[in-house]
């Protein structure tokens, strides 16, 4: 199958005061055609940068380097006005708060309208025909009536909802999804990561999955990236990364979960807290934390060992 | 059972809808709106329910940091929602509360031991150096350095905060804590560190704890009992183990099966709500969960239906369950 997405040696720094600082370490990726890939970490690990990066929405002053290649282009290399036709239109983004990416301004219609005109060229009347049509296979119910209320007039859920629509409305090949439903109470969240599902099968759109929420993304993805402090230390597909995780910040986070089955006993956390960006340990990042760490971990970065096809881990107890 | 530390009886917290220029009420949002339970000591019940169920004003208007509309809450037989304010806050060095945001909780401008040191102040407890000492040993007691007392809340991280957090509400050597979804705000790895500190606590100092949270997971793992509210009421009250594995009201499944597992293989039967929480300023009649409820009938839409023991010990406010 073809890949819709490949990032390739992604880099990414920020000034903080006079020097810069990595925030995103050598990190790569890809996204095959109709395939959800996970990325999963902690604050701060990168993931929603990574995802920005693609985008092109990180401020200016910030150093990128690497390859984001989206079919044969690679996004790090267009122009503004190239990027633009890119956004919205091949790449959706739906973001975790609901009501800061809606204009509270406008009515919901004109907001899925917006990119309809813009980027299919249709006009007012069919645009807006498309917009209702829409808000109804996103399972909003009087569509007709929601396309001309506000945003703050509906509940979380339904700004998702909407949200979605947006994203949604020119079919694009990739949906960047960044923790989607972490704002939604749990028997919302269900009714928008089913409606996510059913949207990209019926499309078979690919989907970047941004999120914290480990049941979540056993839920969702064929694929998982695990992120730590700015790099991407292992790699799977969901059952290698949930059946047999190599890694010990994966294993830690499977082990210091909470369970809503089974027997209920001590949890194990990982010891410590992360890293922040302006210390970053020397050698592997998740050293200072490991329970396993050796001598040679405090030192040199491990490189990625493969553990089976599609699965690999980067740590030095590979070796 | 164990001696009762808290007894809440018909607990009801109405806030006044008020509109135009003479601000007359117009309605009622009724938040919380008439739940009992009781706690034993050294118990934990859990208080679960989705946003605008009513778990924080009620946390809230227990500790009356919101004052309730009506109802009782008996702690050690006594209740406290006759009290004068100078009696009610001698009775607060016995229940405290740990919010969730451990950003907005702490103030930006007092170093920790003045956080910490507050409370011991404002009940004139101690002197300066024994305030202080105790502000040290509580440091250690919740797993952060001493020497970290003179430092101010935006040296920490959240999970540090949160820690403090929790040493400000154990200064007073209080018997209940009320801990309003103390671990939401953490990061998954940070979150079981609280987690297990919590039960540290519990056991050493031999507290009760009043645990809010949305997530059904953690609320399992610390919660000997468990109280699912909706809509301001109860729904669903049971030990820990029944309500997951036996639940009775349609409201519970619907909630357990919206749960993400984190295991790919495992394939649920999910159920599905429709719709959104109605506003609790317009309450639905009869079960509150009618207008959302896959198996209501007509009885549901006409009736109120009655808190009644189901089986023992577990409480269930549905007609069909």
């Amino acid at each position: 199958m073809s890949n819709v997405l490949e990032v390739n040696h992604l880099q990414i720094q920020f000034k903080i005061g006079e020097r810069y600082h990595e925030a995103v370490q050598d990190v790569s990726f890809s996204i095959r055609q109709g395939e959800t890939l996970g990325l999963v970490g902690e604050s701060g690990c990168g993931k929603s940068v990574t995802s920005l990066s693609i985008m092109r929405l990180l401020a200016k002053g910030t150093k990128i380097s690497g390859e984001v290649k989206y079919g044969d282009r690679d996004l790090l290399k267009l122009s503004e006005s190239q990027m633009r036709k890119i956004r919205g239109n091949e790449i959706g983004m739906i973001f975790q708060e609901p009501m800061t990416s809606l204009n509270p301004v406008h009515r919901i219609g004109r907001q899925i309208v917006e990119s309809l005109l813009l980027h299919r060229g249709l006009t007012g009347k069919r645009a807006a025909d498309t917009a209702i049509e829409m808000l109804a296979r996103v399972g909003i119910p009087r569509p007709e009536q929601i396309a001309q209320e506000y945003p703050h007039q509906l509940s979380g859920g339904m700004r998702q909802r909407v949200m979605i629509a947006i994203a949604m409305a020119c079919n694009p090949g990739l949906l960047i999804a960044d923790e989607p439903t972490t704002a939604l109470d749990v028997t919302i969240q269900a009714q928008i990561l089913d409606l996510m599902r059913n949207l990209a099968s019926e499309h078979r759109t690919s989907i970047l999955l941004i999120t914290h929420d480990l049941g979540v993304v056993a839920e969702m993805c064929d694929r998982v990236a695990v992120m730590y402090a700015g790099k991407i230390v292992e790699q799977g597909t969901v059952r290698q990364i949930f059946h047999n995780p190599q890694h010990p910040y994966t294993k830690g986070l499977l082990n210091s979960i909470p369970k809503i089955t089974g027997e209920r006993k001590r949890l194990q956390p990982i010891e410590g807290n992360v890293p922040s960006l302006r210390n970053m340990p020397q050698g592997c990042r998740f050293a200072p934390r490991c329970p396993h760490a050796l001598d040679k971990c405090r030192v040199s970065a491990p490189e990625f060992f493969e553990i089976e096809e599609e699965h690999k881990s980067q740590c030095w107890l590979h070796a | 059972m164990s001696d009762t530390l808290i007894e809440v009886r018909e607990l009801r917290k109405h806030f006044p809808i008020r509109r135009g220029v003479l601000q007359r009420v117009t309605g009622h949002v009724r938040a919380v709106d008439g739940v009992g339970f009781r706690v034993g000591k050294g118990e934990t019940l859990g208080v679960v329910g989705e946003s605008g169920c009513g778990k924080s004003t009620m946390g809230r208007s227990i500790l009356r940091l919101i004052e309730p509309t009506s109802g009782t809450v008996e702690f050690q037989g006594k209740n406290i929602l006759n009290l004068s304010k100078a009696d009610m806050q001698l009775m607060r060095r016995q229940m405290q509360i740990v919010f969730q945001d451990p950003y907005a909780s702490l103030n930006p401008r007092f170093t920790v031991a003045k956080t910490l040191m507050e409370p011991m102040i404002v009940h004139k407890l101690h002197d300066k150096a024994t305030r202080m000492s105790r502000v040290k040993s509580l440091l250690e007691r919740v797993g952060l350095d001493p020497d970290y007392a003179e430092r101010f809340p935006h040296e920490f991280s959240g999970g540090q905060r949160q820690r403090i957090g929790i040493a400000r509400a154990l200064t007073l050597n209080p018997k209940l804590l009320i801990l309003d979804e103390p671990v939401a705000a953490l990061d998954v790895s940070v979150q079981s560190q609280v987690l297990n500190l919590l039960k540290d606590l519990q056991d050493e100092f031999a507290l009760t704890y009043l645990f809010i949270a949305h997530d059904l997971s953690v609320v399992r793992h610390i919660s000997d009992r468990v109280l699912v509210l909706y809509l301001g009421r109860m729904a669903e009250l049971a030990d820990t183990d029944s309500i997951f594995s036996d639940p009775l009201h349609p409201y519970t499944k619907a909630l357990l099966s919206a749960v993400p597992i984190p295991d790919p293989d495992v394939r649920r039967e999910r159920i599905i709500l429709k719709g959104d929480l109605p506003s609790p300023a317009n309450p639905p009649k009869g079960c509150p969960f009618h207008t959302r409820c896959p198996v209501a009938a007509q009885i549901c839409r006409e009736q109120v239906p009655e808190w009644r023991e189901a089986k023992q010990g577990h409480f269930v406010a549905c007609h069909l369950a």
